[in-house]
């Protein structure tokens, strides 16, 4: 069964641009000279607008690294990313991003750290207040803005208020890695859920770093399949669902779902088997 | 030489991740705040059996003190009843109210100089790798350097009045400061760095919004030890400079034999120590809250 068959043409303009990316970073060996690691290799791809795009792929080679050149905290050494059209580099505000880890800053409260990214932007405090208050209210936080630091949240109220800190600059597209991986299951397909939700509610558009194959299906519109050493694009999945979605443990339950689950298993498990394991990757000296 | 001196006290948390039940929904949170204040109950329980021994201790050693000081030649040693009458002696006339203000003047003039040569200098060391190589090496051998040996040629430069006390005060107390403010900036966590980059902050941004506010901890450590030494720095500048202030009074009734006279200043500086250490350890909890649980 091909999935390219269950295509449902997706309208509305590139949002991001992905053009022929490639990276090598230098490994240091026990001698100290080292060789390259070749970690990505022409990698190209779009997210239209209001799409979520997942990467997905063996762990540690190559999906977080593009995602932070997407966000520009990498710089990658060949290729474009462009937002609406143009070319970016650097780090922008038209691009937020979610860690895996929540990394608040632990001296401001919740309200605080989702009015970080205003702050630094020069956002006047009136409508800073404003719009974190709405920020709050949408992820649910609202009665926990001013009382509580970072660390007396529990790790699923953290990881809301960093989505809510990406949402308050407004960026154009959200990139998210592997944001719900550190946090146990029930509270993993609650943040799921409420993703979806706020995605819903906001038409953002969102590139989704993940190895939870669960996650990507229910969470994409379409899944980028990543082939490690180096890191390239294996197949583009669509996925059919329409929004809004059940809920994931009925979706689950569907055949199409499995099916779709399988296929993308299938892709990843190769390399899995025939490749070693990713730092000890290709190595030209 | 130094670890000892550089740890603060709130153990560095090079990583905020606590181990935290997880909760899917906001409401989950008032049950981990719950547990929590019940431990604080039975916590505050023990202190309180805690803080009656601690009690009994001193109130069982002053007697001792007092029976056994009562025994001994008054050249040698002296008790508290009679350490106190002559406090209130040399408060009477004035002896003890005029010292106490000078030393109070070397001292505050002194420890403010040393804060904030220490922390903007440690700012930028700890900062900038090029600042650190041009001069770590310097800081480290004057913190390793018994600044004692320093005070002739301290004198030869700046007299044996009020500026050459605060010199000594600022050298004694200057290092630890500027040493852990140094090391609080390196230690920033580098995740909370790429949070600052990611969000587009400029250079001078992520210093006032992300480096310091994380040093901060690092900061008042370095203060509280530096103000142990701006003390002792204080009192050897009394004895060796122009003999004045709590310093004079030790050595003006030492060299009279009114060994309970002597001991008079020697106990307030020990006040003032226990004194100001503790503020600053107060303070410290109080501009961090983040590093001790629920705070609220």
């Amino acid at each position: 069964m091909t999935h390219s068959s269950l295509l449902v043409a997706q309208q509305g303009p590139v949002k991001l641009g992905v053009h022929g990316v490639s990276k090598a970073y230098r490994l240091p060996d026990a001698r100290g000279s080292g060789g390259i690691q070749q970690v990505l290799k022409d990698v190209s791809f779009d997210i239209r607008e209001n799409e979520i795009v997942s990467l997905i792929g063996e762990s540690g080679c190559g999906k977080t690294t593009l995602l932070r050149i997407v966000h520009g905290l990498i710089q990658r050494d060949r290729g474009d990313i462009t937002v609406d059209g143009s070319v970016v580099s650097g780090p922008g505000a038209d691009r937020g991003i979610v860690f895996q880890q929540p990394s608040l800053l632990p001296w401001r409260t919740a309200r605080r750290n989702v009015e970080f990214g205003l702050e630094i932007a020069g956002t006047p405090r009136s409508r800073r207040r404003e719009r974190a208050a709405e920020l709050l209210e949408l992820i649910g936080l609202s009665r926990f803005a001013d009382r509580y630091y970072p660390h007396q949240l529990s790790g699923g109220m953290q990881q809301r208020v960093g989505l809510a800190r990406a949402l308050a600059i407004d960026p154009e597209v959200l990139l998210m890695d592997e944001p719900f991986s550190a946090l146990d299951a029930q509270t993993r397909e609650v943040l799921q859920a409420e993703l979806l939700r706020i995605h819903g509610a906001t038409k953002m558009t969102v590139l989704f770093v993940t190895h939870d194959l669960d996650e990507a299906v229910y969470l994409s519109d379409r899944i980028v399949v990543l082939a490690a050493h180096p890191g390239r694009v294996k197949e583009i999945v669509e996925v059919p669902f329409e929004r809004p979605r059940l809920d994931l443990p009925t979706l689950r339950t569907t055949p199409e779902f499995a099916a779709l689950r399988t296929h993308i298993w299938n892709l990843i498990r190769p390399a899995e088997q025939t490749a070693p394991s990713c730092s000890r990757g290709e190595i030209h000296v | 030489m130094s670890e000892q001196t550089i740890a603060p006290t709130p153990a560095p948390q090079r990583d905020k991740e606590k181990p935290m039940p997880q909760t899917p929904t906001p409401a989950g949170a008032s049950t981990d705040i719950e547990q929590l204040e019940e431990t604080t109950y039975t916590a505050s329980r023990e202190n309180w059996v805690l803080w009656g021994i601690r009690v009994c201790s001193v109130v069982v050693v002053l007697a001792l003190w007092e029976v056994v000081g009562r025994q001994v030649d008054p050249l040698y040693m002296s008790y508290p009843s009679e350490i106190a009458q002559a406090a209130v002696e040399i408060t009477r006339n004035g002896e003890l109210p005029r010292a106490m203000g000078s030393s109070a003047r070397t001292l505050t003039t002194g420890f403010a100089i040393a804060g904030v040569i220490g922390v903007l200098f440690g700012l930028l060391l700890g900062r900038y790798r090029r600042v650190e190589a041009a001069f770590d090496w310097m800081v480290n051998a004057l913190y390793a350097t018994p600044l004692v040996a320093l005070i002739p040629l301290v004198i030869l430069w700046f007299g044996l009045e009020f500026k050459a006390k605060l010199v000594i005060v600022v050298l004694m107390a200057v290092f630890p400061i500027l040493i852990n403010t140094a090391s609080g900036v390196r230690d920033v966590n580098a995740a909370l760095i790429d949070v600052g980059r990611a969000f587009v902050a400029n250079e001078r941004q992520i210093f006032t919004k992300v480096v310091m506010p994380a040093a901060l901890p690092y900061i008042m450590t370095g203060l509280r030890l530096g103000i142990g030494r701006a003390i002792i720095g204080m009192v050897v500048a009394e004895f060796f400079t122009g003999l004045s202030g709590l310093g004079a009074l030790v050595i003006t009734y030492g060299n009279a034999f009114r060994t309970d006279a002597m001991l008079v200043p020697v106990l307030v500086l020990m006040v003032l120590g226990v004194g100001l250490t503790a503020l600053l350890r107060w303070t410290e909890s109080r501009i961090a809250p983040w590093k001790k649980g629920g705070d609220d």
